[in-house]
């Protein structure tokens, strides 16, 4: 990794703020094995190469759907998620490091979804059905609470859990793609899901 | 906490299954990723790095011709009226208004920040400013090519990952300018500024004098004179205090030979830096000084001679600057190009 991302020591405890995903907390760690990857990827990108791009999206584009998820209707985050990686696909040669892709789709990804908010006025009038699949009304009404309740926890367990509950992805998983520690992951995940549990219980 | 991930099913899916974790995950699966990468236009090659003050403008060019034609999904993000910003601790003042979360800077707005505050600003995509407390920082600009902030008083963080040449930090004394890397920079009350540089290089700017800053060293900048003379966080005892007697004081000032002869005794091979930077500073008779010192740390290459760099022969001194291995000299004019 490069030293501009050379992270700092740091439990989730030590820093006392859990970082968040979309952020570029103290304790960003991409693995080298995984960030030296994202870099050769990125770097077949910038000559062209479609198929690398691709790669980056098998990997990133539940991570980038995640955090979109967690801020904005789903209606919108198909289009967006696209967005983010068209504006990645353009954008490139502005990535002075490569192997810092991790860190860059998702904060593209955050300023992406700055349109869809103002201040205090965030997931007002969002669109969560889920069209089809068999789903019938009382299932799509125990989807849509359970959606509001992850989003209406504090950043960092709402995205964390996101990724975890509706992307599929394992604690391991997330930590590779996001470039935070395994121990902030496990952190975020078991506070954010004793959190959950107390609102979907009240 | 148990750091023991084995069996534990809200990790990966192992073991025992919790059952509100398995309900969660069966009602929202729905929800996850599935649509397919879009087909992508075609992009054009990167351009290499001698050519790139022409290539910048191209890419320049060929941005804001993409910028139209994609408006409507990238003019948010790219749009120049101001960069978002998030309070780290305490409650900043942005615009005049207190910020409790996240709001955005405008372009020409001033943000403070009081003794129990910090705030993040990311600059605009290609990077994050942490701005520290009792600080005053304006966004000066926020263009394609130019992201520029003024920092009054206080400190900031900067991390960098946009190509070098494209983040910029007017101080009262200076300009710093980003050429790919993390750094922290603070300015006193006085207007007297301070850089450490964590990881990349730094330049410093001030009417034509110039100081490269790579990482691991320090350099200061004062009102009236501008850079100093840049030195390894490391370097021996004496040098530091030195260097700031040869750089913010008249040439007349009695205190000069001793300071030079502390630095000329101390400096290590690795000091070449620091000399090299004295080369073009003070007296004719200094440099000559300075010259013979740094000959025997770190030899001049070939065709170099003492009285070419003593005079301030640019391509001299760049050739000497290249046999340092801090990277090549005609990288740096290169990168010059636009700041100007």
């Amino acid at each position: 990794m490069s030293d501009v991302l050379r992270p700092v020591e740091l439990t989730a405890e030590q820093a006392g703020d859990i970082p968040a995903i979309g952020q570029r907390p103290a304790t960003v760690r991409f693995p080298p094995g995984h960030a030296a990857e994202d870099g050769r990827l990125v770097r077949s990108a910038r000559d062209g190469d479609t198929e690398a791009f691709a790669r980056l999206y098998e990997r990133y584009g539940r991570v980038v759907h995640g955090l979109l998820l967690a801020r904005v209707a789903r209606d919108e985050v198909d289009d967006l998620v696209q967005d983010v990686f068209l504006t990645a696909w353009r954008r490139l040669s502005d990535l002075r490091d490569p192997a810092a892709f991790g860190g860059w789709i998702a904060m593209i990804a955050r300023h992406r979804t700055t349109d869809f908010h103002r201040r205090d006025a965030e997931f007002v009038n969002l669109a969560d059905d889920i069209e089809s699949r068999g789903a019938d009304a009382s299932e799509q009404a125990d989807a849509r609470a359970a959606l509001a309740a992850i989003r209406a926890l504090p950043q960092a367990y709402r995205e964390t859990l996101m990724l975890r509950l509706v992307e599929g992805m394992s604690g391991m998983e997330i930590a590779q793609r996001t470039g935070l520690t395994p121990a902030s992951v496990r952190v975020n995940l078991h506070r954010g899901m004793k959190l959950l549990r107390e609102k979907l219980h009240r | 906490m148990n750091d023991d991930t084995r069996h534990d099913y809200l990790w990966d899916g192992s073991g025992e299954p919790d059952a509100e974790v398995a309900r969660l995950e069966a009602l929202l699966a729905p929800y996850r990723h599935r649509r397919a990468l879009p087909p992508l236009p075609a992009r054009e090659a990167p351009p290499r790095r001698r050519a790139m003050a022409i290539g910048l403008q191209f890419a320049a060019a060929a941005a804001s011709l993409a910028l139209v034609t994609a408006a409507a999904w990238s003019a948010a993000a790219l749009r120049p009226s101001g960069w978002n910003v998030e309070s780290l601790a305490g409650a900043p003042s942005v615009a005049g208004s207190r910020l409790n979360s996240r709001s955005r800077l405008p372009v020409g707005a001033l943000m403070t920040t009081d003794a129990g505050s910090r705030a993040r600003l990311d600059v605009a995509l290609i990077g994050v400013v942490d701005v520290e407390p009792n600080s005053r920082v304006r966004l000066i600009a926020s263009r394609p090519g130019e992201r520029r902030l003024a920092l009054d008083r206080g400190g900031i963080s900067a991390r960098i990952w946009a190509p070098p040449g494209n983040f910029f930090v007017n101080t009262p004394s200076s300009t710093a300018i980003d050429l790919g890397c993390a750094y922290r920079l603070d300015v006193d009350d006085d207007g007297r500024g301070t850089v450490h540089v964590d990881s990349g290089w730094v330049a410093f700017e001030y009417n034509g004098h110039e100081s490269f800053i790579p990482k691991g060293a320090i350099c200061l900048t004062r009102p009236g004179f501008g850079p100093g003379t840049p030195w390894y966080e490391d370097a021996p005892a004496g040098i530091a205090d030195a260097l700031t007697i040869l750089d913010f004081s008249s040439t007349d000032d009695v205190r000069r030979p001793r300071a030079l002869e502390t630095i000329l005794a101390a400096a290590r091979p690795r000091d070449a830096l620091t000399l090299w930077h004295l080369l073009s500073r003070g007296t004719t008779a200094e440099r000559a000084r300075v010259y013979d010192r740094m000959a025997v740390l770190a030899p001049p290459p070939q065709g170099v001679t003492r009285e070419a760099v003593i005079n301030g022969n640019r391509a001299a001194l760049d050739a000497w600057w290249n046999t340092l291995g801090l990277d090549s000299a005609s990288w740096w004019r290169i990168w010059k190009t636009p700041w100007k």
